[in-house]
């Protein structure tokens, strides 16, 4: 696993603070959108429809800071929309690393060269370009709809390690996604040099044009143990093994739905990054007053039913880490020994 | 009630075809600018993206069309919602796209020559 120590130590002693505190519900991870617009119209994707008025607007910087403080999680992601498309992207990411805040700035790096060229970021170790590859050149263009996409990311990735910047990948598989390639796939990204991946399935976004390839229960599980069983040495994964060990069925976790919360410019969604069910105007009024035994599998939620999302069970997962003896032991063996 | 497909262009009277409620909902979940008409016959034109019923008055959100906001509207002051803008999640990009990419295939491959 390539989570850096210094961020995993963050990150244990923060569940483990709260934990002592006494707090049931803490967020891991907040979801930053500062805007909807993007240079691209993913099938999957159900976050870009919108009226033009909404697409032309986007946070002010000090709105994201003021989110990222009342949120307290240690981790942002940004991902929007298209994050470099923000006018204050640089800006922005300085003032959450000046906070000592673990950015993932989740974009598909069409624009991360040029961006790069700019002198816009300063490498950190708070900081993390996690670009969108949904798999090998056709597979991931195929889900971006656009040829060329691929090409242009990974030009952008190969600019960034060249700089000493922290970079890592994001797929989201759907169903029809081929193990073998995407094992292939694996292959190439770890020879750019990236510091590690992330995989997740897909969610069946209400709003997404695409309503026939997400990946019901068991396929994934099935789909994940192929590509996952007998992991090479060289592979890296920047997130749980639990978490891994679940997509592959061999883990049982509920959704914490609270878990990485999403702050975007209609508020604080509920009741998670994928359901759009109504905003809290602070962070507070989302954790008090959100019905959350209405999500998850185990409350018969038929939007939850399916879904294996990281946003929902990668903190499950990183909390049974650090607050099980049984959890410990079962990622510091994945850890040590590369197995899922 | 039509089905959201069909919402655009929806300009339903409450009490009759739909409920306040229902309708409130539907603006909510419809990705496309509606008109808020109140009882006192002003309107406004924009995206509805909350609303809250578990208040003591209930209200919607919503950025009006030039993108000012956010502007709050208290349900009993609501008379209708017409649904008046495109529905920008309506239509099928990824068959469109797979169809495109198809036939795009088909014309970059020469015929086979007649054996």
């Amino acid at each position: 696993m390539s989570v850096p120590f210094s961020q995993m130590w963050t990150v244990a002693s923060y569940v483990v603070t709260q934990r002592l505190r006494g707090r049931r519900r803490y967020p891991l991870v907040l979801q930053l959108e500062p805007l909807f617009r993007c240079n691209l119209a993913c099938a999957g994707c159900g976050k870009i429809q919108y009226p033009a008025q909404i697409l032309r607007k986007h946070l002010a910087v000090e709105q994201c800071v003021a989110a990222v403080e009342e949120c307290g999680a240690p981790m942002v992601a940004i991902p929007g929309g298209e994050p470099l498309m923000y006018p204050e992207i640089g800006r922005l990411v300085r003032e959450l690393v000046a906070r000592k805040r673990y950015v993932y700035l989740c974009t598909n790096a069409i624009l991360l060269k040029e961006k790069l060229q700019e002198d816009v970021f300063v490498p950190s170790k708070f900081l993390s370009f996690s670009v969108h590859m949904d798999g090998v050149r056709e597979d991931h263009d195929e889900a971006v709809c656009r040829d060329g996409v691929f090409d242009q990311a990974v030009e952008g990735i190969r600019e960034a390690v060249r700089r000493g910047f922290r970079v890592t990948t994001n797929s989201t598989l759907f169903d029809g996604a081929d193990p073998l390639r995407m094992r292939r796939f694996f292959d190439e990204m770890m020879a750019l040099g990236v510091e590690g991946m992330m995989v997740s399935p897909g969610y069946s976004y209400s709003k997404a044009p695409d309503q026939e390839h997400f990946l019901r229960r068991q396929r994934a599980h099935e789909l994940f143990s192929q590509m996952l069983s007998s992991p090479k040495r060289q592979w890296r994964f920047n997130q749980s093994p639990l978490f891994l060990q679940f997509l592959m069925g061999k883990q049982d976790f509920e959704c914490t739905p609270w878990g990485i919360p999403t702050y975007n410019m209609f508020g604080w969604q509920r009741p998670c990054y994928l359901l759009q069910e109504g905003y809290a105007k602070t962070f507070a009024e989302l954790m008090e007053t959100t019905k959350w035994d209405h999500y998850g599998r185990r409350s018969g939620n038929d939007k939850c039913r399916d879904c294996m999302v990281h946003c929902g069970y990668e903190p499950s997962a990183v909390n049974h880490t650090f607050t099980s003896w049984r959890g410990l032991r079962d990622a510091a063996v994945a850890t040590l020994t590369g197995r899922l | 009630m039509p089905k959201e497909a069909a919402l655009e262009g929806f300009t339903p009277q409450i009490g009759t075809e739909v409920t306040l409620e229902q309708l409130v909902e539907r603006a909510f979940d419809y990705r496309g600018n509606v008109t808020v008409i109140r009882r006192d016959g002003s309107s406004v034109e924009g995206y509805l993206f909350n609303r809250n019923r578990d208040v003591a008055d209930p209200f919607v959100e919503m950025f009006d069309k030039d993108g000012h906001g956010p502007l709050t509207i208290l349900y009993g002051d609501i008379r209708t919602i017409r649904f008046t803008g495109k529905d920008t999640a309506a239509g099928n990009s990824y068959a469109a796209w797979l169809r495109a990419k198809e036939a795009a295939k088909k014309a970059s491959v020469p015929p086979a020559a007649d054996a």
